[in-house]
């Protein structure tokens, strides 16, 4: 009875600690799982993006080795990253060449003697040494899985540049699987499997998948992706006409037709395989 | 017999916001001469103005009025303490160097040779029995040893004069032996001392002349024998007098 | 000469004696292994990255050594009153200046000239090309950055209370300078006078340390600048020094050493 009050109070002790514990497992629970994601994206919280989409103009900026303009260099508010948008015509040129030759006449003697200290010409990376913008790449998606011309454009020099088809696939499946709904890496994906690896039946199906995602996301915008649309299509019809399904060809680039913005093209292509169908089938 | 330290109407005023002239009088119109080969005491009550008149003589002040000269220089050419010691009250020197290394950098500035710089250091550290822990840092130091550095930063140019401020502050007895033992060698030497201590009894063995100062007025000056003697009292007593220092009776 | 040099000396050995810069360069070296071990996409060639991340090290730790040494320099001396047994001596506050900026100076330098072999090695190994003339550039424009910035720290110490107060305001000046410095004319030309014309004189009468800041000539395999222009470049560091240590100078001389 002495140590009555000692027990009682061991007692109430135990108490609490079962009740805390019920109040603090459930938040252990949601650290723990958030303990699955990156020191990166823990430390940096919703800045990350900032992050992601700087290091994604660092990419452009080393691909331009260092010849960049400034926020001060920029007359309008936004300049396309051009790593981005048609990796293909990045080497169309002119009209590049003017964009590009920000700097000017030198304002003053100060700036004029300050160019003699920094990179004036504008070149791009080439001979290998393209591999140079990966890192950042590597580290935008590491921040912001959700920016998908990360993965686009990497695999785009990955495979096309690099030759590492299997990094580049390995790439996109990993964006594939933070974006699971997205077409543009669906699209990308299905370029490596027929350009690259040959395998008709996996771009086909990859591709597919591709249009029934943009056709679930895309025609209700008020400004739909149709040039993703267009490339979808022109390519499934490509596919098609290879493998020898003329009418499926005619089909995507029907509905290709819609949404170019040179549909005479188009047009032409599709009066060219009718006319092959014709051949092939001249009794109908 | 030669001046080496000369004060003529030595003036040095302080900006003070809580005085009603806005200034405060550190020394008034002071002059002095101390001459070669002689030990001169500085003594007066804090404030009185000694450090003051030291800082005038080595730069560190500029004096309002009047002027201030070592061996006939005045003491705004830096030239003028090129053949002086000097042994600031508190003693702080770079932590992280070792005795060593602080009298050969003092050294450097005085352009000794390096050979001759060796033996200096070599015989100084001896004299001042910091032998042992040459090669330590400054910061592992305790304040006895800090002093004797000190002292021997003061000698490293071989002085002709040598200015001490309150040289035995902090040191024990033993300590204070020393440095009484330091200035009867110089003197003997030929060299010129002033120094300014509050250790009275030191300053009566040791000098040959003492001034005493008070509120920045210059109150007595001459050989201590002649003040003694004068006053009839020992210096302490010549002082207390001196400052106006009133016993409270029993 | 003797006096600057012996006051230098003290500078440098304070340096290499304090925790400072070894924690500068192993912060810097652990990054730039750690950085170094990861592999992007299994292609070891990958190098600029590693170049970019490393300069920029070795520009942050030159820049927290040069401020960080040159700001407690003088303020050190008189708290801790070392000033009176230096200047008991037959030493002239102008020496006092110079002899602190040739110290501060000379120890930025060395704590540079590791960095930068470190980093050579480092880039080197990956790389196995060892573009000399362009480190040697890169490390002598910095270097002559770091004389404008320590005049510069070096004339706050005497005009600021305290050598934490002093560091902030020359750092967020430097670092302002770094990034703003050579698009003040630009932002200048679409302000409305008198603004424009403010900002433009201010544009004129900075330090422009950006000059000196070659790195991405570094990482991207540039050629080298013409040695005439780093000549030029280096002669407008040393006038803009002098400047600093004229005015430097000037204020201290009068100063009271809180006798």
């Amino acid at each position: 009875m002495k140590n009555g009050p000692a027990y009682l109070l061991l007692m109430l002790l135990v108490t609490a600690c079962f009740s805390l514990a019920t109040i603090v497992q459930p938040r252990a629970d949601r650290w723990s799982q958030r303990g699955q994601d990156s020191v990166l994206k823990v430390l940096l919280g919703d800045g990350r993006r900032l992050f992601a989409n700087h290091f994604f103009t660092k990419a452009d900026i080393y691909f331009h080795s260092g010849y960049y303009p400034s926020i001060f260099d920029t007359a309008q508010p936004q300049r396309e990253n051009h790593l981005a948008s048609h990796e293909e015509e990045h080497d169309a040129h002119d009209d590049h060449e003017k964009e590009a030759d920000f700097l000017g006449r030198p304002k003053d003697w100060v700036e004029r003697f300050g160019r003699h200290f920094m990179i004036t010409k504008h070149t791009h990376l080439e001979n290998g040494n393209e591999r140079e913008i990966l890192p950042w790449l590597k580290l935008s998606a590491e921040l912001d899985p959700q920016l998908i011309d990360t993965y686009t454009v990497a695999a785009y020099w990955l495979a096309n540049r690099m030759h590492r088809i299997r990094e580049a696939e390995d790439f996109l499946r990993e964006g594939l699987r933070a974006n699971p709904n997205s077409y543009e890496i669906l699209f990308s994906l299905g370029r490596i499997y027929y350009e690259n690896e040959h395998d008709a039946a996996r771009a086909r199906n990859v591709w597919e998948l591709g249009l029934r995602r943009w056709n679930e996301q895309e025609p209700g915008k008020k400004e739909p992706d149709k040039l993703a649309l267009e490339e979808l299509t022109v390519n499934l019809a490509r596919l098609e006409e290879n493998e020898g399904n003329l009418d499926k060809a005619i089909a995507y680039l029907e509905m290709a037709k819609k949404v170019s913005p040179a549909p005479q093209n188009l047009e032409q292509q599709i009066h060219e395989l009718k006319q092959k169908v014709a051949a092939h089938h001249p009794a109908a | 017999m030669a001046s080496i330290v000369e004060l003529k109407n030595l003036r040095v005023e302080y900006r003070a916001a809580t005085s009603p002239q806005g200034k405060k009088v550190a020394v008034k119109d002071l002059n002095l001469r101390i001459n070669a080969g002689e030990v001169f005491g500085f003594l007066g009550p804090n404030g009185a103005g000694k450090t003051t008149t030291m800082n005038v003589l080595l730069g560190f002040v500029n004096a309002t009025a009047g002027d201030a000269y070592l061996f006939g220089v005045n003491v705004r050419e830096p030239i003028a303490r090129q053949r002086i010691g000097y042994l600031p009250e508190l003693t702080y020197y770079y932590k992280f160097l070792t005795a060593e290394e602080i009298l050969r950098f003092y050294a450097k500035i005085f352009k000794i040779p390096k050979a001759e710089t060796e033996n200096r250091i070599d015989r100084l550290l001896k004299l001042v029995e910091l032998e042992p822990a040459r090669n330590r840092p400054l910061k592992t130091y305790s304040k006895g040893m800090q002093q004797r550095v000190g002292l021997a930063q003061a000698l490293i140019n071989d002085p002709d004069l040598l200015i001490l401020d309150e040289p035995t502050s902090g040191l024990d007895p033993l300590g204070r032996m020393k440095v009484r033992e330091i200035i009867q060698r110089l003197k003997s030497e030929g060299k010129t001392v002033f120094f300014s201590s509050h250790e009275l009894g030191e300053v009566e063995t040791v000098c040959d002349r003492v001034a005493i100062i008070n509120q920045g007025e210059l109150k007595v000056e001459g050989p201590v024998a002649e003040l003694i003697s004068s006053y009839q009292a020992n210096l302490e007593q010549i002082f207390l007098k001196i400052i106006g220092y009133q016993p409270q009776p029993n | 000469m003797n006096t600057v040099l012996a006051l230098s000396g003290v500078v440098v050995k304070e340096l290499y004696r304090r925790k400072d810069f070894y924690v500068l360069l192993v912060l810097t070296a652990l990054i730039t292994l750690l950085l170094g071990s990861v592999q992007f996409f299994h292609d070891d060639k990958i190098i600029r990255y590693l170049k970019e991340i490393a300069l920029l090290l070795i520009w942050i730790s030159g820049l927290v050594i040069a401020v960080g040494t040159t700001a407690r320099q003088i303020p050190a001396e008189r708290e801790n009153r070392t000033i009176f047994p230096l200047l008991a001596k037959p030493v002239t506050r102008a020496q006092v200046v110079i002899g602190k900026f040739a110290g501060c100076w000379f120890a930025s330098g060395l704590a540079l000239i590791v960095f930068y072999v470190f980093f050579g090695i480092v880039v080197g190994s990956r790389e196995n090309h060892w573009p000399f003339g362009n480190y040697l550039q890169a490390f002598w424009l910095q270097w002559s950055m770091l004389a404008i910035v320590i005049g510069l720290v070096l004339l706050g110490s005497i005009v600021f209370a305290a050598p934490s107060s002093n560091a902030t305001i020359c750092l967020v000046c430097i670092i302002g300078i770094l990034l703003l410095g050579k698009h003040l004319n630009t932002i200048a030309l679409q302000q409305p006078k008198p603004l424009g014309t403010i900002v433009y004189t201010l544009y004129f009468l900075i330090p422009h340390l950006e000059w000196y800041d070659v790195r991405e000539l570094v990482e991207f395999d540039q050629p080298l600048i013409p040695w005439a222009y780093c000549g030029l470049a280096s002669l407008y560091a040393a006038a803009y020094t002098s400047m600093l240590l004229f005015a430097t100078w000037f204020m201290f001389r009068r100063k009271a050493l809180n006798v």
